[in-house]
């Protein structure tokens, strides 16, 4: 009877190749039960709040809106948020695929948005200048720090999980002091917010009769996703790391620069990571606060991870982990559930997503017995045929 | 100067233990970037039975401290187990797993401690409160001038991170758990040649380096904030890393590292004081044991020797 | 009361895809040297693992001393007095020789009457005298990192004699050694008879055999195809049993016929990460047809020679020169583009990268050329016509064709793709480093002779092996190196077996 069910699990997550998209889905599953569960404990029914958290992202229509306010509003916000996510994603999977793990996404955000705050959101350029400067900005401004915490490693063989946390402190702490210093706003304890022209994303814009802002770096990442997959997928710098990234040694044996290579797509990571952060600082946000690393970049290791690290994957699983976490506070103020329970629900995403190799490893062992098992059989009925 | 030394040991003594959590684990061969997350739980789990003491039994007073000490060690090797169990039993990317830990530590005392708050003691909070710790100075030695400072204003946690690591030394280097669990990390196929379970040496093995992250955990929720919340991860986990990286993976070479942080960390504060610059400066020296790491990570981390079999899945049917 | 010591009956064993055992039934008698004979992969490793309780069968019983046992564990071995020499020595480095060996029974005592601490003092003292009754000398408080391959096989020993071990498995002992070592591992193997001891010795060796054994038990792809009286077989029929046809140990090879000078090496010098001197001014050339082969015992510098001549390891000093160039300094891609070939001596950390397709493997280091990739941009389609042409010519075997992850497939297939793709590389210069290394006997044969066919087309080949035989098979030319410096370059046909083991035990002056 158990192996029974074993079988149709095992039938159901389908061929090795299938797994790569049915385990994610199921790490998902299990982490909503679980979730599920601990809303059960604390005295609500689950449905409710989870029925929220698509209304609260703008896939379900609300029960009631106010004034110039509707789903659309609701949606596009949440490719606001949703934005950054991509783009940070997507830098951990590219680091990821090259056989690094880049912690720091986070830092690179901020001081990205941070140096775009203050160079072009606090001037008076036009629009037409100041956005694609502030992109400029984003992607160069990422790439060192990314390039930096790179060539650490190869020149130092310093572990760039721990240089990725040191520069993540040390950048949250000093920028913290300028903020401080220059340019904070006494009412906000903020840094001080920054002009329109600067921002990428459109405010109070009116459409069928809705006031709702228009994220224009959501094109950007949609661009950048299908750009990285083909970056991989067709050309040589992609074979490259991903080979350094499957194995280091055979990449030297190939005559691969292991070092540049690894460098390169550290540049690559920290860019896309610097979009994320002028997206995240200047678009999602207007303004800094200090002392604080923004959660998009830990939330991006959980998309990554879910996503195999493939770029679309990654964009898939940043819409599904955004509608938890952008969800949550309408499920909040409605079903009273406590707002942490999302980071609780992502983190057993990360959880279970962490544990996918054993899990496809279970399965191709308990496929292979399988095999073996009517191998034996029909072995059996063949010689019990010959016998006769 | 004495105020540099006190407030260098009360920083470097949790720090050390941590370290030596650490070492527990990555010299049994697993990669263990959770001390964070080991860190949190247990002062989580430590602060939480303050206050629930408090609460139900204010008669115990003082005592409250030692029963905060004994749960956030239980909680820290509990959480552990997670750890382990994801590692070991599941044979996941080690690295991934201790982020991973350190991230649902996060997310889980941040909703635990709103929901008891808010359950328990009806208040929507997001800190547990613990009491300013009394501090004690040894008589005669503490009057000794710059040396005295290593005996005077001494947190009474600090006594009992010397005994814990004086033990964990011994059984680390001179009993027979030790001598296996080291194997461990330098060779598991010879320590189970020789009949003893890899498996579980490395399990038991995460879990003391959960206990000891716990300690230290509820040693600098006590210390540094007097309260436990979600401000309590600032990356002290990390800079045990740092620590038992320059120690080579050896105890009392950690130590020294941990020293160092720890001197560096009150000797800034104590400069910035001295200069009279103003709080907002603060944020500046906090970057000096990070930044102090990353210099020393540029020179050390070229020579280093990790355990041989570190972060290696280590596959008994391999053949 | 049978007079067997170990019985082993109907053992199967399966492992996923495989059944490594089926249906074995093997008796060994107290006090003899039973042989185990097979090719890699006929179930060996395996049998014997489940005597010493690293797998349990799944079907069958054992029996110890007429008892019958179910050995779940090597602890429960070695309580049965089982002792095993693995293949890859199981020792910690950092260990002294007396850590070693008392891991896992370390001798307590009470400090002050209560602090339990392991006792190494008298655990030394114990060795010495062991390693003294045994004539295995060694010094019990040196570092296992810090002694050589034989001495490291001699703490395997006594590590079984230190734990009283009755029954002895050596599997596969003598494959990292010089003959020399080999001639006194024999001899204390027969020592160990002598007083009492009953020996499995697991090997493919049929000279061995016919030296010390008494019986021979041949194994085939899992079965039990004979158990003869090693007296009155001959190696030839033993040889016909285990590879279940006839075999022929001569190499068709024609007459050597030198072109040119291609491989120059002057005075090299390659320092390791602790700039330690590992190959110490070495000087030798290879001409086009020929086949140069350095014989010498494993971690004497044969394996940095060939790194650095492939770029994979920085040369110190001296000079090297390949078809009038000087490649002393070039990276690794120029010098594959100059001419050089190289099948690496780990072919599953370095040769291929194991997550990757067949033909992606195939293109390792071709991708970057115009045939694969325009602008920077690769031409997939490309690849897998080239892979698909690769396992067309050198008969590659894999389940889902050029699409195959090269991690799922045998070692002799993975090898071929590596071969396959290096010999396509057309360069005058390939390096072979121990390219047999766990193939079984088919697999040798084929490799062998396209070694010779590269040489008959006016390759210039260097064969690194620590197969003697091998060496004594293909080699024009042997160079023998110990400790870093090359001893002798001679005519191969100039040189005995014997002589060249005395070279690389450094004693032939």
């Amino acid at each position: 009877m158990k192996t029974n069910i074993k079988q149709t699990i095992t039938k159901f997550l389908g061929s090795e190749k299938g797994q790569d998209k049915v385990v994610p889905i199921f790490s998902v599953i299990i982490s909503l039960v679980v979730g599920a569960i601990v809303i059960g404990i604390i005295g609500k029914n689950p449905i409710g709040p989870y029925h929220n958290l698509l209304q609260g992202s703008g896939i379900l229509p609300k029960a009631s809106y106010a004034g110039g306010k509707g789903m659309l509003t609701d949606f596009m916000s949440f490719l606001n948020a949703l934005t950054p996510l991509i783009f940070a994603a997507l830098a951990v999977g590219v680091a990821f695929k090259a056989g690094l793990f880049n912690i720091g996404v986070s830092s690179q955000m901020l001081f990205a948005g941070f140096i775009a705050t203050i160079v072009v959101g606090y001037s008076d350029m036009s629009g037409f200048m100041a956005k694609p400067l502030v992109i400029l900005i984003g992607i160069v401004c990422g790439a060192v720090i990314g390039g930096l915490i790179g060539y650490l490693k190869y020149r130092f063989n310093i572990n760039e999980v721990v240089s990725c946390i040191m520069v993540n402190y040390i950048f949250q702490y000093v920028i913290s002091f300028f903020i401080n210093m220059f340019y904070v706003d006494p009412v906000s304890r903020q840094s001080k917010a920054i002009g329109q022209a600067a921002s990428l994303t459109l405010k109070n814009v009116e459409f069928l009769g809705m006031k709702m802002e228009v994220p224009l770096g959501i094109i950007l990442a949609v661009l950048a996703t299908f750009g990285l997959k083909f970056i991989l997928d067709k050309t040589k710098l992609g074979y490259e790391m991903k080979t350094v990234g499957a194995s280091q040694k055979a990449a030297k044996y190939a005559g691969i620069k292991v070092g540049r290579t690894m460098v390169v797509a550290m540049l690559i990571s920290g860019a896309l990571a610097g979009l994320a952060g002028v997206t995240f600082y200047l678009g999602y946000n207007t303004s800094i606060q200090p002392r604080v690393l923004s959660s998009v970049g830990y939330d991006a290791i959980a998309v990554s991870l879910l996503g195999n690290a493939n770029p679309i994957g990654s964009m898939i699983s940043a819409f599904l982990i955004m509608i938890i976490s952008k969800g949550s506070t309408y499920m909040s103020s409605t079903a009273g559930v406590p707002q942490e329970i999302a980071s609780v629900i992502t983190a057993l995403i990360l959880l279970f997503s962490a544990c996918s190799a054993y899990i496809k490893y279970r399965l191709k062992r308990t496929k292979n017995e399988a095999e073996e098992k009517n191998g034996q059989v029909s072995k059996i009925q063949e010689q019990m045929k010959e016998e006769a | 100067m004495e105020t540099v030394i006190i407030d260098g040991l009360a920083f470097a003594l949790p720090l050390f233990i941590v370290a030596i959590g650490g070492i527990f684990s990555e010299r049994s061969g697993i990669t263990n970037l959770a001390l964070e997350g080991f860190m949190g739980m247990g002062a989580f789990i430590g602060a939480l039975a303050v206050i629930l003491t408090k609460e139900f039994f204010p008669a115990l007073g003082s005592v409250s401290f030692y029963i905060a000490i004994v749960l956030a060690i239980l909680g820290g090797m509990i959480y552990a187990m997670l750890h382990a169990l994801v590692c070991i039993k599941f044979k996941a990317n080690q690295v991934i797993s201790g982020v991973v830990m350190n991230i649902l530590a996060i997310a889980l005392t941040g909703f635990l401690t709103s929901q008891f708050n808010s359950v328990i003691f009806g208040k929507p909070s997001s800190k547990f409160v613990l009491d300013v710790l009394g501090r004690f100075s040894v008589p005669l030695l503490s009057e000794i001038p710059v040396i005295g400072g290593f005996f005077k204003d001494i947190y009474p946690f600090q006594v009992i991170i010397i005994i814990v690591a004086i033990i964990a030394w011994y059984v680390l280097y001179q009993t027979r758990y030790g001598m296996r669990l080291r194997a461990c990390g330098d060779n598991p196929h010879a320590v189970d040649a020789g009949g003893a379970d890899v498996a579980k040496i490395r399990f038991s093995a995460v879990m003391i380096s959960g206990a000891l992250a716990g300690l230290g955990g509820i040693c600098f929720a006590y210390s540094i904030s007097a309260n436990f919340s979600s401000s309590f991860y600032v990356g002290y986990g990390y800079l045990a890393i740092a620590a038992l990286i320059f120690g080579n993976w050896k105890v009392i070479p950690t130590l020294v590292a941990c020293i160092l942080f720890g001197f560096a960390r009150s000797g800034g504060y104590m400069i910035s004081g001295m200069l009279e610059l103003p709080s907002t400066f603060s944020d500046l020296i906090m970057t000096l044991p990070y930044i102090l790491t990353m210099i020393l990570l540029i020179f050390f981390s070229k020579n280093n020797h990790p355990p041989r079999a570190l972060g290696e899945v280590y596959d008994k049917g391999k053949r | 009361m049978s007079d067997y010591i170990v019985e082993m009956r109907h053992i199967t064993k399966r492992f996923p895809g495989i059944v490594a055992n089926d249906d074995v039934t093997l008796n060994i008698k107290k006090g003899e040297i039973l042989a185990i004979l097979g090719e890699n992969g006929a179930g060996k490793s395996t049998l014997m693992s489940m005597l010493f309780g690293m797998y349990e069968p799944d079907e069958g019983e054992i029996f110890v001393r007429g008892e019958k046992v179910k050995i779940t564990s090597p602890n429960e071995a070695t309580r049965l007095n089982i002792g095993m020499v693995h293949q890859h020595f199981k020792l910690v480095q950092d260990y002294t020789i007396t850590q070693n060996i008392v891991l896992g029974i370390e001798p307590m005592k009470k400090r002050w009457g209560f602090l339990p601490y392991v006792d190494l003092k008298e655990a030394n003292e114990k060795v010495a005298a062991l390693s003294k009754k045994y004539g295995l000398e060694v010094d019990p408080t040196s570092k296992i990192k810090d002694i050589t391959v034989s001495v490291q096989q001699r703490v395997e020993i006594l590590k079984m004699l230190y734990r009283d071990a009755e029954i002895l498995i050596f599997d596969e002992p003598t494959a990292v050694l010089t003959p020399q070592e080999i001639e006194f591992l024999l001899k204390v193997i027969e020592s160990l008879r002598e007083s009492g001891k009953t020996i499995i010795l697991i090997t493919h060796k049929l000279e061995e055999i016919k030296k010390v054994a008494d019986r021979c038990a041949v194994l085939c792809r899992g079965k039990l195809v004979d158990m003869c009286d090693v007296e009155t077989t001959s190696t030839k029929e033993m040889a016909r049993m285990m590879v279940g046809r006839d075999v022929t140990f001569e190499l068709n090879k024609k007459e050597a016929n030198f072109g040119k000078e291609v491989l120059k090496v002057e005075n090299l010098t390659v320092k390791d990460k602790n700039q330690f001197e590992v190959v110490k001014n070495v000087s030798f050339s290879i001409r086009s047809g020929e086949v140069f082969a350095i014989a010498g015992v494993s971690g004497n510098g044969q394996v940095e020679i060939a790194d650095a001549i492939a770029g994979l390891m920085p040369v110190a000093n001296g000079k090297i020169t390949l078809n009038d160039k000087e490649i002393t300094h070039m990276d690794i891609r120029e010098r594959t583009e100059t001419g050089v070939a190289y099948i690496p001596e780990d072919r599953q950390a370095y040769g291929l990268v194991l997550d990757f397709s067949v033909a992606e493997n195939a293109v390792l280091k071709d991708y970057f050329k115009p045939d694969f990739c325009e602008k920077g941009i690769l031409k997939r389609e490309k690849f897998d016509a080239y892979g698909n042409e690769m396992i067309e010519k050198y008969d590659i075997r894999s389940g889902q064709g050029v699409k195959t992850q090269v991690r799922s497939m045998s070692g002799g297939n993975q090898q071929k793709v590596i071969i396959a793709r290096e010999i396509e590389l057309d360069t005058p210069l390939i390096i072979f480093v121990q390219p047999t290394r766990g193939l079984d006997i088919g697999a040798i044969e084929r490799i062998h002779e396209q070694i010779i066919e590269e040489r008959n087309k006016g390759k210039a080949i260097l064969l690194i092996s620590l197969e003697l035989e091998e060496v004594m098979n293909c080699a024009d030319t042997i160079g023998v190196i110990y400790n870093g410096e090359i001893k002798t370059i001679k005519d191969a046909k100039s040189l005995s077996t014997k002589e060249v083991g005395e070279y690389m035990m450094g004693v032939h002056s």
